[in-house]
């Protein structure tokens, strides 16, 4: 697991994907900098709260990675999981150690939520930074109208981070069974990447409503609701309950797959 | 595949104690049959060369016995317990390298032995350290190894891989093709290690489509063809089972053609030489050859004839032998006709 | 890893066999995961019995019942689903003006889709309602006699100070004090035109039982976890769109839970509104606390004068879905035609402070959704059917659309 996670913090496409998603708020930070300003109610939410409080930022960063930027690096994180290692040939390495399909399974896995979990912090973080940087930091308003100090709303934001993780749990599954089908990593995380997409594209579709419960994406928005007063938990949990159904079912798949896969690269 | 191969017979007569043994092993892939019913036999301690020409199903049949691939049917043995089943009580104690090294290019070679040792909980973490640089020391890559793998020749690769073979005590290797890509300075390390190795005991499973290499440092060998186990033995074994045949000089070539056909020999005219002309007659009948054997016949033993009773004869029915010798197939001769297909020629 | 490897050990077939048949057991939990999500989710859709059987009681006494209650305390979450067979409306586009009322884009809002809010109470005087959108909220809060409005979205504030006399005025969840219980609760009052809670909604509907309307009780049914009975209102007239309604009545303290309306015919309810969690405990104090958020733009809103609608009251969704009858108490302009389940609400033209034709028309949605009949044009839905005519004039009513369009050939 050590070993997993030097290998996946140690590669510089890691950091590359890191950086990627560091820069969504910098960028959204220098651009509200520049502009004159942002009239109240355009963009993305929150965006017009920047200047006042640079805390801002990591909730609007948030809010714009969350339909593609955070899936992608996700797919591509959880995409490479087996059928990277099968594509450099290290896969028969480590089954021959022998590291045991199941272990090995469980251990990418718990890489790949690493990284869900890494991901969105990095956005929070960078974000809290950036906006501290340009903007005045203060007192911040929920959604709700009340208003908590910077200690609560940092408080509240590594909440956010820990919903959009597990979020985006359901998804690696996805990714990890989809990895274990091929030996083409690019293309494991392009499906990864694409089911999301369309996942969410569904949830806009009032055609497919009586599906949309069932979507992995359906909660990936609901991250707000820790942004109330007091915080809603219920899409938390139902956004879990979801997540963990998809594990599941990702999950047997994958073991199923994996365990009676004939490694030949 | 001959039924007097004495590979074949060791193979049904001893069934314990043997490091690799496996029974009508079959893969298919689709309708494709890569590997058809094979029992192989090797024993501990030996060297045993696994050849065949590529495609005829060495790598396939080497995943069967690491658990990679599963087997379409038929069982492996490795040291003794069931493959894939134990794989975790047995894969511990087998070094492999399969198919070529893998590594992660951004890794060091340093680290990615650290990384595969660490991918098993059957190490001892506090000695690996200590490992990995022996293991390194032994394929002569301590000086590289702090390089990223991305910067490693295809040489260096193969001797990282055989040093990831040797990280733990192993009782058997499996090395598939271990000196592709190494220069002539570095085969001959490999052909030292290995045969190093198998002093200390520990069984060596080398595949490999060049005879030469095995010739030089194997104990044992089989021989595939097309997906089939074309034979199997000691190399001495090997040698033995290939036909023999009698070189003649004479100048009476009719006579000695009735003479040897009275034999139950057929021959071939050779060139003609300032002496006479050169007969060639296989002295038993090679695999498969319909026409050469006589039973009963008193000059047939064990389906060969003895040189010194062809000589009697053919100096009794008056036929001058300016020259005779009794020529022995080379293993390579025999590898051609086994696998009947040149070297490096894919199916 | 171990398991893994005596898994095969007991399947491992020594001879010749063919092994491709040993990894089937693999796919199982494959199979049988999504079976057992699958059941767990047939499970929970099933009418939950509620574990101990309420005992047993006649419409009458469940009315009795639901009449004495008085919530002083409760934190709760309601949610609204409207299926009316109006195009749906992606939530996050609404307005979410409280203090300007939005345009027609709320009424359809309120009619289409679904809906959750968070509401607080505390007493007579103490109040939240916190409409829930995608990454927005509604909040209203009353503490004693002042009130706060606020929406996230364009962080805008409006505050309003009631007079004494009106103390029970707005966030009509509780029947206050006793000074004037019959009085229905102000129409168009700011929780309402918000979204109404399952008591404002229940207590209109059951006023409406008189002759015209056959109660029962139906099994009891599961609300937010409370066990309720199930009052059913069957309306007698079958000049009404409606089918029944029913009203589930917490079977403890005769608190109403959860109103549902079925149109005539349908099988599944057109509206339903109710608690999807409840709690009796008096809510943190500190939800009763407002003060406008740094930033925000803050209005000063008028008192409204008895009988005059002034904050929502062109925010008809609560209006007509609450009230169909349209009280129509002091205002000039709309009046009613005829009673009970059949009544009609009549807009006249260009009517002060209702919506008028154009405005409902200009909205792209409700014009996709107005059909053209003789005389005017039909926007018609499960449970409600409102007719614009050519020369502006607004039928509305849960009535089928015949009755409408008589009713504004008769009228003047």
């Amino acid at each position: 697991m050590q070993s997993e996670l030097k290998v996946l913090f140690g590669r510089r496409r890691t950091w590359a994907l890191l950086l990627a998603l560091a820069a969504i708020p910098i960028l959204i930070a220098v651009a509200v900098r520049l502009s004159s300003g942002v009239p109240s109610g355009r963009g993305p939410a929150f965006l017009d709260r920047i200047t006042q409080n640079g805390l801002f930022v990591a909730f609007t960063a948030m809010l714009v990675s969350v339909p593609l930027f955070l899936p992608l690096t996700v797919g591509v994180v959880a995409g490479d999981t087996i059928a990277g290692e099968a594509s450099m040939g290290t896969l028969r390495y480590l089954l021959v150690a022998p590291a045991g399909r199941v272990r090995l399974l469980l251990v990418k896995y718990a890489a790949a939520l690493a990284f869900c979990v890494v991901a969105p912090l990095t956005v929070a973080l960078a974000g809290a930074a950036i906006g501290a940087a340009l903007f005045p930091v203060g007192p911040v308003t929920l959604l709700s109208g009340d208003v908590i100090q910077p200690p609560e709303a940092a408080v509240r934001m590594l909440l956010i981070a820990a919903y959009m993780a597990v979020s985006l749990a359901g998804l690696s599954a996805i990714g990890l069974f989809l990895s274990t089908l091929t030996v083409v990593p690019v293309g494991a995380m392009a499906a990864t990447v694409v089911i999301s997409v369309v996942s969410q594209i569904a949830d806009q579709l009032p055609q497919l409503e009586w599906l949309h419960p069932w979507l992995f994406s359906h909660y990936w928005l609901g991250f707000g609701d820790m942004l109330r007063q007091p915080v809603l938990w219920d899409s938390f949990g139902s956004n879990a309950l979801l997540q963990a159904g998809y594990i599941a079912v990702f999950g047997a798949l994958a073991y199923a797959r994996f365990t009676t896969k004939d490694v030949l690269s | 595949m001959n039924p007097d191969a004495p590979g074949a017979q060791s193979a049904s007569s001893v069934s314990y104690g043997l490091t690799i043994e496996t029974h009508g092993l079959t893969k298919r892939f689709g309708r494709q049959v890569a590997v058809d019913g094979v029992d192989l036999a090797v024993p501990p301690g030996s060297v045993f060369g696994f050849l065949g020409p590529n495609g005829s199903g060495k790598t396939t049949t080497i995943r069967m016995l690491l658990g990679l691939a599963s087997a379409s049917a038929g069982t492996v043995n490795l040291l003794g317990m069931e493959m894939p089943g134990r794989f975790h009580e047995v894969l511990p104690r087998v070094g492999a390298l399969v198919e070529g090294p893998a590594f992660y290019p951004f890794l060091s070679g340093v680290a990615n032995l650290h990384r595969l040792d660490a991918a098993t909980r059957h190490t001892v973490p506090a000695t690996r350290r200590a490992r990995v640089d022996r293991a390194l020391d032994q394929v002569g890559l301590a000086h590289a190894a702090n390089k990223r793998v991305h910067a490693y020749s295809l040489g260096m690769k193969q001797r990282l891989g055989i040093a990831n073979a040797l990280l733990s005590h192993r009782d058997l290797l499996v090395l598939d093709e271990p000196t592709n890509g190494l220069d002539p300075q570095g085969t001959r390390e490999v052909r030292h290690l290995v045969r190093s190795l198998a002093q200390n005991g520990t069984t060596v499973f080398v595949s490999s489509h060049l005879l030469a290499e095995v010739d030089q440092m194997c104990t044992h060998a089989a021989i595939m063809s097309a997906g089939k186990l074309a034979a199997q033995g000691s190399l001495a074994e090997l040698r033995r089972a290939g036909s023999a045949r009698a070189r003649l000089l004479t100048p009476d070539a009719a006579q000695a053609r009735k003479v040897l056909a009275g034999l139950g020999l057929n021959c071939e005219t050779g060139d003609v030489q300032p002496g006479g002309e050169t007969l060639l007659a296989a002295l038993a009948p090679a695999a498969g050859a319909s026409s050469a054997r006589i039973d009963g016949s008193p000059t047939a033993r064990s389906g060969e004839i003895l040189a010194e009773d062809i000589v009697a004869q053919l100096v009794a029915a008056g036929v001058r032998v300016r020259g005779f010798a009794v020529e022995r197939e080379s293993l390579e001769d025999r590898f051609v006709a086994l696998t009947g297909e040149g070297f490096d020629v894919a199916q | 890893m171990g398991s893994e490897a005596t898994g095969t050990d007991s399947t491992f077939q020594p001879h010749g066999k063919r092994r491709g048949g040993r990894n089937w057991p693999r796919w199982l939990p494959a199979l049988a995961v999504p079976a057992v999500i699958a059941a767990a989710a047939l499970a929970g859709t099933l009418p939950a019995n509620a574990g101990d059987p309420l005992p047993q009681k006649t419409p009458a006494e469940v009315l009795a019942l639901a009449a004495a209650h008085h919530a002083q305390a409760f934190s709760g979450t309601i949610e609204q689903s409207s299926d009316l067979g109006l195009p749906a409306l992606p939530s996050t586009g609404a307005s979410s003006d409280p203090a300007s009322a939005g345009g027609a884009a709320s009424v359809v809002e309120f009619l289409s889709g679904q809906h959750t809010a968070r509401v607080y109470l505390d007493g007579a005087t103490k109040a939240r309602i916190q409409v829930v959108d995608r990454l927005a909220e509604r909040d209203i809060v009353r503490r004693e006699s002042d009130v706060w409005f606020y929406s996230s979205k364009d962080n805008s504030a409006a505050h309003l100070t009631l007079p004494a006399h009106a103390a029970d005025l707005p966030l009509a969840a509780p029947q206050t004090q006793g000074e004037d219980p019959a009085a229905p609760t102000q129409s168009g009052s700011p929780s309402e035109s918000m979204i109404p809670t399952p008591e404002d909604l229940a207590r209109h509907l059951l006023e409406k039982v008189d002759a015209s309307t056959a109660v029962t009780v139906g099994a009891d049914v599961d609300v937010a976890g409370r066990s309720a009975y199930n009052l059913l209102l069957e309306p007698r007239s079958d000049a009404t769109l409606v089918g029944q309604v029913a009203i589930a009545v917490d079977g403890e303290t005769g608190m109403p839970l959860a109103v549902q309306v079925t149109a005539r015919g349908a099988g599944t309810p057109a509206f339903r509104l109710g608690f999807t969690a409840l709690s009796l405990e008096a809510p943190d104090d500190a939800l009763f606390t407002f003060s406008p958020p740094p930033g925000s733009t803050v209005k000063e809103l008028q008192v409204p004068g008895p009988g005059q609608e002034t904050y929502g009251g062109h925010t008809p969704g609560a209006h007509q879905l609450g009230d169909p009858a349209g009280d129509g108490k002091g205002s000039e302009h709309p009046s009613v035609l005829g009673q009970g389940w059949e009544t009609i609400l009549r807009l006249p033209a260009a009517a002060a402070g209702a919506p008028d034709a154009n405005s409902f028309l200009a909205d792209p949605l409700l014009a996709q959704a107005a059909v053209v009949v003789p005389g005017g044009r039909l926007v018609s839905t499960a449970l409600l059917n409102v007719l614009i005519t050519d020369d502006g004039r607004v039928y509305a009513g849960m009535v089928p659309p015949d009755r409408l369009q008589a009713a504004a050939s008769t009228a003047p």
